[in-house]
């Protein structure tokens, strides 16, 4: 009787007990899991997902996720504390089943359960030493079998981890010496784990692994701290349990030594050499959060205590060494890469558009990576890797391909290819430096041997190492500019005393006796005809702007003579396209192109035009001798007598000459400009791809707004000694050259319509087709340079004009 | 699969508006109301038929998280797509759109087509942002703009479908210069070995062109 009564008092009890509390729910689970590795028999040949641990783990999470909603103001709840006191040791038994991998897939498992727990929750208290621990053990046994099957797991894992670094920054301390254990440490489970769950862990002897070249301390330090924290640790300071090592708020340590590890830089590093491309875009990216944290104390735990930028930049290096030697250096200049979406693009069989192509999209994807994580990471790093680069790529495995005979047109045509790309100032200056050599050396091996690369005859050379120049100005730095361009020119010693005015020779233009001469060929008319308009083509565009020629505003003048220089430097029968139709198009892009100089030597001290005008006599737009471009040519053309052309020639230096007061010394131009004015006196001679390029890095010269260089190059009538080169000299020649020698080709006017057709037209074939005409080819380059130089001249001055204004 | 043209897209906006959802609710018709945090950038694909020709979207769906920025901006360059997402149920996600245009168009190629995404129009009751208000900033700033809900995959379909035609017709209309992969599109297997050849050619020429003189 007495025995039924309690029998229905139990049952009575049942009913109206609460259900069970969350916590029992978690602990029901634990238990649940842990009694399954109690009865687990090692011949069982299930898979995890056909158990129901998968199951359990996901109602832990759950519980956690759901008692998280409902705790207010940081707490924890009751599950994550029995988690952070290690009453349920539930992330030690995760690590459990990563070292064993049972049942089948219990790794896999392990990481994506460990990974959803730190994405899902909002506090995961990873400061917490028993949360952080079994992360840190799990990574790395994980990283004692390179190339498993979970590396996807496990760099998701870690990439989180990144995530949450770079969310508080303290939690970087987890990762440093004092609070990583030795390894033998991390690689053991702890023996209440063990019993627990009495699985044989599947890693028993420590392999060499390249995280543990370096001992570890065997009594790690608990009290000291790298990174500084402004904020309480929100979980420990309002949770009910205490943990005892905090690692968030303690001192701050600037002194490493050779034992100071950054694990988390070192473990994404160990990802980087993975075959699958997704894994190593996870790793990249890891690196690229952790790197662009602010703090200074993280930005130096990765320069001086992991080898993250000395990898990034090895990892560079041997890409560029499995870039096969006959890829085809015209190839290199039209890649496109990103690097962000290469790892997708690999997964394509199809990727892959001509020989080399996959390892030159490796490389340049990669040195995507340098750049973009330059861009992005902290300066400390930033100065680091770039300095790297240039030690370990750029001196230690590129350079000698520039004098190899063999490679340097495809080395050429590559590093050139790496300066246009980059774009993270450090690295373009760590380049260019590399380059033109540092600080006040007066001589650069490079830089010398670069330019007797555009000497050689081979003109495979000399078109890539022409194309490296263009990037180089492209990309030029104050110190670069300097070096190669202005360094001679900065003196004025290019500059003759300025002449006294000559009043005959102004009024050459109506100099009755070359005008009477003329007369004498109906030719000749022409091309007075054709100065004529020339300059009304001049006086439009000029009254355009506001500026009447018909104003004796010196300045006004001698634009207009400095364009008539350029504009009738070719005799009027051997242009190809004497209306200039398309002056309008040069102005523009000229616009353009300057504009993009004045922004980007803005901040170069560089002295300003005004600067000097009032203080010289003469100046950039002060012209003081009158073009002389006009005089020979057409003479030259109609007489076609070479003495008579010398004996102008003659009359002409020794005006110069008399004109000159005695200079000292004679003007070195230095190995830059003697290259180009070599260059340019054989552009008759030369490939038309070569003479483009070596135009437009003329132009872009003639475009800076330096003042010395534009005088320089863009004031034909610069009283100069006899024996100093300037660009209009050598056109000159160059123009006197193709004047004599076009007009003796039968048809030559046939002949020159047709190549201007062919060159216009783009016609992919016209390279390859045997039948062109060089020496025309030189004539039409001149013709639109000389056009495109008085753009320049033209929309420099206009700018210095709005600037007065 | 064979396909005729492959767009890259990208799918940006604050965190929390949804992005994930939209992308997986294109890609597996699917509504996950619990998802982890999107930590640098998840990616998915799909197949879809424009004017009769097959087109594949690699869809790279980013962290919306200001930490995560860096590496967000790595994928502006090289898509031809953007979804620009907000929530219509909270407004400091429409007022950050300016940024994430800006940070675009900074970063991006000038032709990538972006589409203005109001998402969550399934939540009526608890909404902050206007359609017209929508309408009135796509108008403002030369985007597409639609309305959307991952939920309901309202307009999910039309959103990335409407975006890959825009590109298209860019295509047809030669703005976008196919052979340059910085564009973020790319010319199928089959297509591949004509346009290959006729892209290498052609790029000599504009090569010479480009040189400054002609």
């Amino acid at each position: 009787m007495l025995s039924r009564f309690s029998d229905v008092l139990q049952t009575a009890a049942d009913v109206l007990a609460p259900p069970a509390t969350r916590l029992e729910d978690f602990e029901y689970h634990w238990k649940m899991i842990l009694n399954f590795y109690q009865n687990y028999d090692e011949n069982n040949k299930l898979h995890i997902e056909e158990t129901r641990i998968p199951h359990h783990l996901h109602q832990m999470l759950q519980l956690i996720v759901d008692e998280e909603k409902e705790q207010h103001g940081g707490t924890v709840g009751p599950c994550m504390e029995a988690i952070v006191q290690r009453s349920i040791c539930l992330l030690d038994a995760l690590c459990a089943l990563c070292a064993a991998e049972r049942p089948p897939g219990a790794r896999a498992l392990a990481l994506t359960t460990g990974t959803a727990l730190l994405r899902r929750t909002r506090q995961p208290c990873v400061n917490s030493a028993h949360v952080y621990r079994p992360l840190q053990r799990m990574l790395i046994q994980c990283n004692e079998s390179p190339a498993s099957p979970t590396e996807k797991e496990e760099v998701e894992l870690l990439l989180t981890l990144c995530g949450l670094v770079r969310k508080e920054p303290g939690l970087a301390n987890i990762f440093t010496t004092p609070f990583v254990e030795d390894k033998s440490t991390l690689l053991s489970i702890p023996e209440d784990i063990q019993k627990l769950i009495p699985i044989r862990s599947k890693i028993q002897t420590p392999k060499k692994n390249p995280l543990f070249e370096v001992e570890l301390p065997p009594n790690p330090l608990r009290n000291v701290s790298i990174i500084r924290t402004g904020k309480d640790d929100v979980c420990n300071a309002t949770s009910s349990s205490s943990v005892d090592d905090n690692v968030s708020c303690k001192s701050h340590k600037t002194v490493y030594d050779d034992n100071d590890k950054f694990l988390l830089i070192d473990l994404l590093l160990s990802y980087l050499n993975s075959a699958d491309n997704q894994v190593v875009l996870r790793a990249c990216e890891g690196i690229m959060i952790v790197s662009s944290l602010p703090e200074d104390d993280i930005a130096n735990l990765v320069t001086s205590c992991s080898p993250a930028c000395e990898t990034i930049v090895e990892k560079l290096a041997a890409k560029y060494k499995c870039v096969p030697a006959n890829v085809d250096p015209s190839d290199v200049d039209h890649l496109n890469i990103t690097w962000a979406y290469v790892a997708q693009d690999f997964g394509d069989k199809s990727y892959s558009k001509f020989n080399g192509y996959r390892e030159l999209t490796s490389f340049f994807s990669w040195l995507d990576y340098c750049d973009t994580l330059m861009k992005e990471c902290h300066p400390t790093i930033a100065a680091h890797l770039s300095r790297t680069f240039r030690q370990n790529f750029l001196e230690g495995t590129a350079e000698a391909g520039i004098t190899d005979i063999h490679h340097a047109v495809l080395v050429t045509a590559i590093l050139a290819k790496c300066l246009k790309v980059v774009d993270s100032p450090d690295l373009i200056n760590e380049f260019s430096n590399w380059l033109v050599g540092d600080g006040e050396v007066s001589e650069w091996p490079l830089l010398h041997t670069l330019i007797n690369n555009c000497l050689t005859e081979n003109h495979d050379l000399t078109l890539e190492t022409l194309r490296f120049f263009e990037t180089i100005i492209e990309k030029g730095t104050e110190h670069s500019i300097q070096r190669v361009v202005l360094a001679r020119v900065t003196s004025r010693g290019y500059r003759a005393s300025p002449p006294a005015p000559d009043e005959d020779e102004r009024d050459r233009l109506n100099d009755l006796s070359i005008g009477r001469e003329r007369e004498y060929n109906r030719e000749a008319m022409k091309q007075l005809q054709h100065e004529d308009h020339v300059n009304e083509q001049i006086t439009d565009i000029l009254s355009h702007e506001g500026l009447d020629p018909k104003h004796h505003d010196e300045g006004t003048e001698n634009i207009h003579r400095v364009i008539n220089s350029f504009l009738l430097l070719l005799p009027r029968a051997i242009l190809s396209d004497p209306v200039g139709a398309d002056y309008e198009h040069y102005i523009h892009d000229a616009h353009r192109r300057y504009q993009y100089w004045l922004d980007t030597t803005a901040s170069f001290g560089w002295p300003h035009d005004h600067g000097w005008v009032d203080t010289t006599a003469s100046s950039t737009h002060s012209y003081d001798s009158r073009p002389e471009a006009d005089i020979h040519l057409d003479e030259a053309f109609h007489t076609k007598h070479n003495a008579k052309d010398h004996k102008f020639s003659q009359k002409l230096v020794l005006r110069t000459r008399d004109l000159t007061s005695q200079s000292e010394e004679d003007f070195d131009e230095g190995p830059f400009f003697k290259m180009i004015f070599k260059l340019l006196s054989n552009l008759p001679t030369q490939p038309y791809q070569v003479n483009l390029h070596l135009t437009s890095i003329i132009s872009q010269l003639a475009l800076l707004p330096h003042p010395n260089l534009h005088e320089y190059l863009l004031n034909p009538m610069l009283p100069t000694a006899k024996k100093t080169p300037t660009l209009f000299k050598t056109l000159q020649e160059v123009a006197k050259r193709l004047t004599m020698e076009i007009p003796r080709l039968r048809n030559y006017k046939k002949i020159i319509e047709n190549t201007r057709q062919c060159l216009m037209s783009e016609d992919p074939n016209y390279d390859e087709s045997g039948d062109h005409n060089q020496l025309v080819e030189s004539l039409i380059v001149l013709e639109e340079f000389c056009k495109e130089l008085a753009a320049i001249a033209f929309v420099k001055y206009q700018h210095t004009l709005h600037m007065q204004r | 699969m064979a396909y005729a043209y492959l767009f890259k897209y990208i799918i940006i906006g604050d965190t929390g508006v949804g992005k994930s959802c939209l992308l997986l609710q294109f890609t597996d018709k699917r509504f996950q109301p619990v998802h982890d945090l999107t930590i640098g950038v998840e990616f998915g694909a799909r197949m879809i038929t424009i004017d009769g020709k097959q087109i594949k979207l690699q869809i790279w769906d980013t962290a919306g998280q200001e930490a995560f920025r860096s590496i967000t901006r790595s994928y502006y360059r090289g898509a031809a797509g953007a979804l620009l997402v907000y929530d219509i149920t909270r407004r400091d996600t429409f007022n950050h759109l300016t940024t994430w245009l800006e940070d675009a168009r900074q970063h991006s190629n000038s032709n990538m087509v972006i589409m203005l995404i109001g998402n969550k129009s399934d939540l009526e009751s608890r909404r902050e942002v206007k359609k017209e208000e929508g309408e009135a900033f796509a108008r403002e700033h030369g985007l597409v703009f639609m309305e959307t809900s991952a939920k309901t995959a309202a307009n999910v379909e039309e959103a990335f479908i409407n975006t890959a035609k825009e590109i298209y017709e860019k295509i047809q209309e030669g703005v976008f210069d196919i052979n340059n992969e910085a564009n973020g599109i790319k010319i199928g297997p089959q297509h591949s070995t004509a346009g290959g050849a006729s892209g290498a050619g052609g790029a000599g020429a504009g090569g010479a062109a480009g040189g400054g003189c002609c």
